[in-house]
């Protein structure tokens, strides 16, 4: 009889388990993601304003037509999904590479590596805002800018200074090498950590087979850590989207054209915050969220398929 | 910088990233128009026995600014007995957004704003009119470029100690140097070619070759270029950003696309200033900038001279208006408020308060005595830019120079999409292309918001 007792308790308490261990995650994703995205959908429905006295009006698909049939509105949100693709397209596969390349650079036992990687980690280490003010110094237009300064020393003299942020062809290209420089470390890290927990056994016995450094880099050393660099093209792929301080940091304190740099998520804080037009904000979401949608999708069967992560 | 997502996957990192943005604006958005309906006129306000406690919101400022506004609250705590301030202060970046979510009852009897904020506070009912609460002697010594800054709807709803003014500071040396005469009154302004004529003398006397400083440093897509770069620009160009409360037609006019264009010219002459020490250092000839930085430039003593801005067609224009003094919408205590605006406004308050931060008064009898602004002082020229008034661009004339800036609540629309229109223009964009779409833009927010009429 007690035995019994104490199963049936058991059993109803296996009951509740699984819900009770996963309400605090399923309420974190309720507060901070399903009702955000429901409120964003709402209000897309809706002309609201910021700080103002008028009260939200239902508009129906207004927001959406607008974002898509209005010369200037589409435009502008085309160009910045543009610049979030051109974006993507080479921050993607150049930083994946370059990780790779990186890690394979620091992963050879040398005396004083560790201060390489210290080095080549500390990009990632120092604030955002404070790399910022160093490379607008560097990308600053005219004879002053350091970047300006040294093609023009190795050039002897016959560069004159571009106008790097200024330019609306250079803008985006500029955000992007500094973007590099300051995440590829981070990457580099994970890839590191992969190559360590490759069997040196497999090298070894590729030695043997008079496999040379680059076959055994082909054949080993990829295959070995495939996942991890799958598991870090998506994320770039991700923060690729994300994209919103390096631009707002380093064009928004410049004389640049905005257009030339935009993203969509300085869009939407633009929109929302600066013209206070929370509706339009709110609707630029959604398509963006659905557009992510679509790719985070792709991406996961692409990869699925192969059998990884 | 980037954080390290605990999930591989990508749609739920993504939608976490969106979605926490959208829940800021999801959560003010609904915040707005729910909290901020009541009190449209200043009619809640009681005259009150003019005793007892005052709540003063203020902006945290500079150390200085600071320290003498506690001094004048404790000179106004000594000069009288029953009244006492409660002075609160908050830091500049969340001073706006203090007040707009601040329900009409707990806003304070008296509080600090920034000029371009004022319409919208008033629309939002947190304001009340200050006439039969501040004595008529002190509304009648403010300025008229702060009297206008400070007028909504033909009502006075704020009183400023300080003032803010432009110039084209000068490098004398090198003015010199160049063979330059230069202009020291608004009327023997520059003429925007003749400006271009003084960049090329002076271009050669420089070391880089680079004679001219924007402040491109504070970027022009925003404030700064809404008002003190475009701004006066435009101004002066005999345009307007705004007419009838429509832009179009008037941001877009062909004054504009020529004073804009011309303006962006003279990028080939400008220092890009990212280190901020252009004009310190000698690198430029001439700084356009705010009366702000006279305390950094005064390092070039007698060398340092003042002139005024190019003249686009329309007499040489300045920006005015800063941060002024006003009473909460629902104020119980309207006469001791008063009274203490009353005292803010006295000449030692005002000596006070711009003798820490070096800002123009605000108030005419100050402004004459100013040892700095006054007459035959060595930024008279500023002082004296700020007493020709124009009033708001649309009265604006020959002969005024201090421009207020557009009094309208939807005046966060205009200076966003004025200065990225400015900032397009300067990067090479063609103007009239840039400025339809910024008129536009400002167009459709005004439609959508009725105008921004009450």
């Amino acid at each position: 009889m007690p035995a019994r007792r104490r199963s049936a308790a058991g059993l109803s308490g296996h009951r509740l388990a699984g819900p009770l261990f996963a309400s605090p995650a399923l309420l974190g994703l309720a507060i901070f993601l399903v009702a955000p995205f429901v409120l964003a959908l709402v209000l897309s429905f809706y002309r609201v304003q910021l700080n103002s006295p008028r009260p939200a009006r239902f508009v129906g698909f207004e927001q959406y037509t607008r974002l898509f049939t209005d010369p200037d509105l589409a435009a502008a949100f085309g160009q910045a999904l543009l610049n979030n693709f051109t974006f993507a397209l080479i921050v993607v596969p150049v930083q994946t590479v370059l990780a790779l390349a990186l890690a394979v650079l620091v992963n050879r036992k040398l005396r004083g590596m560790v201060i390489f990687r210290t080095f080549i980690f500390m990009p990632l280490v120092f604030p955002l805002a404070l790399t910022a003010v160093i490379w607008r110094l560097i990308y600053s237009r005219g004879d002053q800018g350091l970047l300006n300064a040294i093609l023009g020393l190795f050039s002897g003299g016959s560069y004159t200074g571009h106008d790097w942020l200024g330019d609306p062809s250079t803008a985006l290209g500029s955000i992007i090498v500094m973007s590099i420089w300051q995440s590829v470390s981070f990457q580099m890290i994970i890839v590191l950590a992969a190559l360590q927990s490759v069997p040196t056994e497999l090298y070894e016995a590729a030695s043997l087979d008079r496999a040379n450094k680059w076959a055994q880099f082909l054949n080993v050393t990829v295959p070995g850590i495939r996942n991890t660099l799958i598991f870090v093209a998506l994320i770039t792929t991700i923060f690729s989207f994300r994209l919103f301080d390096q631009v707002y940091l380093l064009s928004r304190s410049g004389s640049v054209d905005r257009a030339s740099t935009e993203t969509v998520m300085t869009q939407i804080i633009n929109t929302g915050f600066d013209n206070n037009n929370v509706g339009q904000a709110a609707a630029m979401t959604v398509i963006f969220m659905l557009i992510i949608t679509v790719i985070a999708i792709i991406q996961r069967a692409a990869v699925r398929q192969r059998g990884g992560v | 910088m980037m954080t390290i997502p605990k999930s591989p996957s990508g749609a739920r990192i993504l939608a976490a990233a969106a979605a926490v943005s959208i829940a800021a604006l999801a959560l003010t958005g609904c915040g707005g128009p729910g909290t901020s309906s009541t009190g449209s006129t200043g009619a809640a306000v009681t005259a009150g026995s003019g005793e007892g406690t005052i709540n003063v919101w203020a902006v945290d400022g500079q150390a200085a600014e600071n320290d003498a506004l506690k001094k004048i609250i404790s000179n106004f705590e000594s000069s009288q007995s029953k009244i006492k301030v409660n002075l609160k202060l908050f830091p500049s970046d969340q001073y706006t957004k203090a007040v707009n979510s601040a329900a009409p009852g707990d806003l304070p009897d008296v509080l600090d704003f920034d000029g371009p904020t004022l319409a919208s506070f008033v629309y939002n009912g947190k304001m009340a009119p200050l006439k039969g609460s501040v004595s008529d002697a002190t509304l009648s010594n403010q300025t008229d470029s702060i009297k206008s800054q400070n007028t909504v709807d033909d009502a006075v709803y704020g009183v400023g100690m300080m003032n803010a003014g432009l110039a084209l500071w000068g490098n004398k040396k090198l003015l010199d140097a160049a063979g330059v005469a230069y202009p020291t009154t608004p009327e023997k302004a520059w003429t925007a070619d003749e400006f271009t004529g003084v960049l090329d003398k002076l271009a050669t006397v420089v070391p880089g070759g680079k004679p001219l400083d924007l402040s491109e440093q504070y970027g022009f897509a925003g404030e700064w270029g809404t008002c003190c770069s475009a701004g006066p620009v435009i101004w002066s160009g005999g345009g307007t950003m705004l007419k009838d409360n429509k832009a179009s037609g008037a941001l877009d006019s062909d004054a504009n696309v020529k004073s804009l264009t011309q303006f962006a010219s003279w990028k080939k002459y400008t220092d890009p200033n990212a280190d901020g020490l252009a004009f310190t250092s000698g690198r430029v000839a001439l700084s356009w900038v705010g009366h702000w930085t006279y305390p950094t430039y005064k390092a070039l003593g007698s060398d340092l001279v003042s002139i005024p801005l190019p003249n686009f067609g329309k007499g040489t224009k300045t920006a005015s208006g800063t941060f002024a003094w006003g009473m909460g919408a629902t104020t119980k205590n309207g006469a001791a408020a008063g009274k203490f605006l009353d005292f803010l406004m006295t000449d030692q308050s005002v000596s006070t308060y711009t003798d820490a931060n070096g800002a123009p008064p605000a108030t005419k009898t100050a402004l004459a005595a100013s040892t700095l602004y006054g007459p035959g002082k060595q930024l008279q020229l500023l002082g004296d830019q700020l007493s020709k008034a124009c009033g708001t661009e649309d009265q604006i004339s020959d002969t005024c120079v201090s421009v207020t800036r557009p009094v309208t609540a939807g005046y966060p629309v205009v200076t966003d999409q004025v200065g990225k229109a400015e900032a397009a223009i300067y990067a090479g964009k063609d103007a009239k292309a840039a400025l339809s779409a910024a008129a536009r833009a400002i167009d459709q927010n005004f439609a959508d918001n009725d105008g921004y009429k009450k």
